[in-house]
């Protein structure tokens, strides 16, 4: 990983990120108003399925509410992380919450397709039974946790020394 | 000058001093600083697309905004209030850095366009609640909303690069491999 993330480094794509100033924060800012979509969008399915927002709409009106503006952010967020890989590979790729982050979002992304999916095949049970399960409300409180984990591992990158030797095990 | 006395009894106060010789409150309350933007932002976007018509249309305004605002005004909280822990640490840099003027006055701007709204547009809600796009008014509002919320990003995320406003560690024994990581970006 090391060597990929000084030869990473050292292409032009990355070069030309490194020499304008602006682009780095530009990205960051586009990144995080995405995380932002993305956060409140889960927020709103999760209360809906905790019953605490949204209760004159089914579950399925909700999710598709929010549910396509969801994929959107994360697409966003896919292009400008990619971005800031390019930009800065050995800050992110030797980041033990770089590592760790990606490991959330791969599972927070997951939990959504199979909910989606699921909600898709069997809508009528998930409005009726499902929505009254405590494991699923269980569930939509553990996924937005996920999330905002997601987001604070997205922040302590520019301070991976808090992970201690975990963080240095990672730069060899 | 007594701005500067402030600023600098600010800074040499116990939590100011706390957060700064602390390797970990800086990383964290920005952490969660971070968080509580990302939920007002989110859930602003809510409100404010109901509002231009462009989503959660078919549900009236005020349902919209009675799920999602107590939400907002509960991360802006968080997020005032760690932005003012952060603030402390490093009073004097931030005061005169102009992209956090900026920022204040974005967030200046943002309020009197809040109450713009709910003193005027909001008055009649009754008669549009159901629409699915608020009167133009609103609309304007909405569209001011979201300029005004994603400068704020913007320019906070630019004091972050200018002001380079980690905490300086007494730490003793920190390792001399982990300084290169103390500037945040």
């Amino acid at each position: 990983m090391n060597h990929f993330a000084e030869w990473l480094s050292r292409t032009s794509v990355s070069l030309v990120i490194q020499t304008h100033e602006w682009v780095v924060p530009a990205v960051q800012s586009i990144h995080i108003a995405a995380i932002g979509v993305v956060l409140a969008s889960v927020f709103m399915i999760d209360l809906r399925i905790l019953g605490w927002a949204g209760r004159d709409q089914t579950l399925t009106e909700t999710t598709a509410r929010f549910g396509p503006w969801l994929s959107g952010a994360l697409c966003v967020l896919l292009v400008t992380g990619a971005a800031m890989v390019v930009g800065e590979p050995v800050r992110e790729l030797l980041a033990f919450s770089f590592w760790l982050k990606m490991g959330l979002v791969a599972i927070g992304t997951v939990v959504a397709l199979i909910f989606q999916r699921s909600l898709g095949r069997q809508q009528v049970h998930w409005e009726t039974a499902r929505l009254n399960q405590q494991s699923i409300k269980a569930l939509a409180v553990v996924t937005f946790l996920v999330w905002i984990s997601v987001v604070v591992l997205g922040r302590l990158i520019a301070y991976d020394y808090v992970w201690g030797s975990w963080s240095t095990s990672l730069k060899g | 000058m007594e701005i500067a006395g402030l600023l600098a009894s600010l800074e040499a106060s116990a939590l100011a001093t706390g957060i700064r010789n602390s390797l970990y409150l800086f990383p964290l309350i920005e952490s969660v600083h971070v968080l509580g933007l990302t939920m007002v932002f989110g859930t602003i976007v809510i409100v404010d697309l109901r509002l231009l018509g462009l989503a959660s249309t078919r549900r009236p305004f005020s349902a919209v905004a009675s799920d999602v605002l107590k939400w907002t005004w509960r991360a802006f909280a968080v997020t005032a209030t760690t932005g003012l822990l952060m603030f402390t640490t490093n009073a004097g840099t931030y005061y005169h850095n102009a992209y956090f003027r900026a920022k204040m006055a974005l967030l200046v701007l943002s309020a009197i366009n809040t109450l713009a709204f709910e003193l005027t547009v909001k008055r009649s809600v009754r008669s549009w609640d159901r629409n699915a796009a608020a009167p133009a008014a609103g609309s304007t509002v909405a569209a001011l909303s979201l300029v005004l919320w994603i400068g704020v990003i913007f320019l906070g995320r630019w004091v972050g690069f200018s002001s380079a406003s980690a905490p300086a560690p007494t730490d003793t024994d920190i390792k001399i491999e982990n300084l290169e990581n103390l500037v945040p970006k």
